[in-house]
């Protein structure tokens, strides 16, 4: 609950500006009462560094905790009543379960984390701008918040039951101020495609949209840090408004890589030269890896391919061997895959192999 | 000394009350007043977001939780929109940022409009000080963008350094001192006719 103190009414006032510079780490979000049941990742996936050495990394993005105001009751609308989005604006689209839901950037952009359903799964859809990743993760019991904080110049979510801190593209705990002490695990974690309202719809016309009628008053016509349709000031800027952790000039920070990683290590493949050359062979430690182009969606998946299969294009489907299947379906290991910025990527798993 | 301080600061105050008494029942003195303050609430909110290009159409939104919205601080002098309100292409978001910007904005007409006074009357004091209300306004603009990451810094090139969003957050006061301190400047200058 907001807390009402002297500072704000004298806010209020108008003479906040001489009084009240403390008010910035209220959060909205109640704690929720515990104990957290929390669907985990099998395996741990790998940190760059110890997890106290994250924290310290840890930096203010500006506004304060729950700053940024995740949706936790959203609403749905048809895909005829979407009137907002144009052909061209990315969306991020889940089908699973039988459920079929879009989540416009130009929304989750001024919220970054919607705590959801699907068929009865409870799920954080999360999205950060700065990174350019949106990662879906199932969050059991507890809801997803915005901390404030940036690592990586990457969202830092925690947990509103146990206040831990949880990087978003690491997909791990770490401690925080609000919780030095949490076990260190990872979430599991479901693809999002990120992709266009005319692609998303083209494939999924009884697709349900996430609806401006938010709970919240923000204007969805104004994106803060630039813009995707066209694609202009952030997010093809050389320019970082928060660094990275590595300098890594191989490449323009922002481009956009199509990543996969688990305990083994990690692998990213620049998605234009998937979108060029539709099958790409890579290793992820030391097991042999193949990266599909879906064009149905502009993505990209990643599949363990330990005895090195052939793999080929067929006209947009994939041949396994001389048999087509679709690119999401192929009959390999699936290796969760999501677009990220080249320069988050990289700052997160320097080791990293990448084929482009 | 002490007293003989008060004092002067005590006829500065005086002065500038009467003054912008005065400035503000003039005409050209109001007009002044009036222009200065819309146009700077204005670029005030465009700075900060508040009013911008939206989604089109035309109604209002108003969030449920009204009271507890409103004080809900996002960042530092920065609250939550507790209104939408889309006009055609433009949407404004109403919160108390609108609050302190009007304030900061009367701040910089009245200085102005001082100013302007002073301009008239320039047996009572030089145009030295005519400018500086409308300087004192900008660390006020810049103030409003840090609250969602300062966006601004991305045009210019300039990473958000710690230091930095520090130095953000007292943009805001820094301003507003700035802009009383100016007003005194001013006011104390300008002779009121009985």
């Amino acid at each position: 609950m907001p807390r009402l103190t002297r500072r704000h009414l004298l806010a209020t006032a108008g003479i906040a500006a001489l009084a009240g510079c403390s008010s910035r780490n209220s959060g909205n979000a109640a704690q929720l009462s515990g104990p957290l049941e929390l669907p985990t990742a099998d395996a741990r996936l790998p940190l760059p560094t110890t997890a106290d050495a994250l924290t310290d990394e840890a930096r203010s993005g500006g506004p304060g905790k729950d700053g940024i105001p995740s949706i936790d009751d959203p609403q749905f609308i048809d895909a005829a009543d979407a009137d907002v989005l144009g052909p061209g604006d990315p969306v991020f689209g889940v089908a699973r379960d039988g459920v079929k839901k879009a989540y416009p950037q130009k929304i989750l952009v001024s919220h970054e984390i919607v705590n959801d359903d699907l068929g009865g799964t409870p799920v954080a859809v999360t999205d950060c701008p700065l990174t350019g990743t949106a990662q879906g993760f199932e969050r059991g019991n507890t809801e997803f918040g915005v901390s404030g904080r940036l690592i990586n110049a990457n969202l830092v979510m925690y947990d509103r039951t146990t206040e831990a801190w949880w990087p978003q593209i690491l997909a791990t705990s770490i401690p925080g101020p609000w919780n030095e002490s949490p076990e260190i695990r990872s979430l599991r974690e479901f693809r999002l495609i990120w992709t266009t309202w005319e692609r998303w719809q083209g494939q999924h016309p009884d697709t349900q949209v996430l609806s401006t009628d938010t709970g919240h008053a923000s204007n969805y016509g104004r994106d803060p840090y630039g813009s995707y349709n066209p694609r202009g000031g952030y997010y093809e800027s050389e320019n970082m408004l928060f660094p990275g952790r590595t300098d890594d000039d191989r490449f323009h920070p922002k481009r956009v890589v199509m990543g996969a990683r688990t305990a083994d290590g990690a692998v990213a493949f620049l998605k234009d030269a998937i979108r060029e050359n539709r099958v790409m062979s890579g290793e992820l430690g030391a097991t042999p890896v193949t990266a599909v182009y879906d064009d149905r969606y502009d993505t990209a998946y990643v599949y363990r391919n330990p005895d090195e299969q052939e793999v080929s294009d067929a006209d947009g489907d994939i041949a396994v061997i001389g048999t087509t299947y679709a690119p999401d379906d192929l009959p390999l290991s699936r290796i969760h895959t999501f677009d990220a910025m080249w320069f988050a990527w990289v700052g997160y798993y320097p080791e990293t192999n990448v084929y482009g | 000394m002490a007293d003989a301080r008060l004092a002067l600061f005590g006829e500065a105050i005086s002065r500038t009350r009467a003054a912008v008494g005065m400035t503000l029942h003039r005409r050209d003195g109001q007009a002044v007043f009036a222009v200065v303050t819309a146009v700077y609430l204005f670029v005030y909110l465009w700075g900060i977001g508040h009013l911008a290009a939206g989604l089109g159409g035309f109604g209002v939104t108003v969030v449920d939780d009204l009271v507890a919205t409103l004080l809900q601080s996002e960042g530092a002098f920065s609250f939550r929109p507790i209104a939408r309100v889309a006009l055609g292409p433009i949407t404004y978001l109403a919160s108390l940022n609108t609050v302190i910007g009007g304030a900061v904005a009367a701040l910089v007409g009245l200085n102005l409009s001082l100013s302007y006074l002073a301009w008239r009357q320039p047996a009572a004091c030089g145009i030295g000080q005519s400018s500086s209300g409308l300087l004192a306004g900008i660390p006020a603009l810049l103030s409003g963008t840090a609250c969602c990451g300062p966006v601004v810094l991305i045009a210019v090139g300039i990473q958000a350094s710690s230091t930095l969003l520090t130095a953000f957050q007292f943009l805001l006061p820094a301003a507003v001192l700035i802009l009383v301190g100016s007003l005194l400047l001013v006011g104390r200058q300008v002779t009121v006719a009985q």
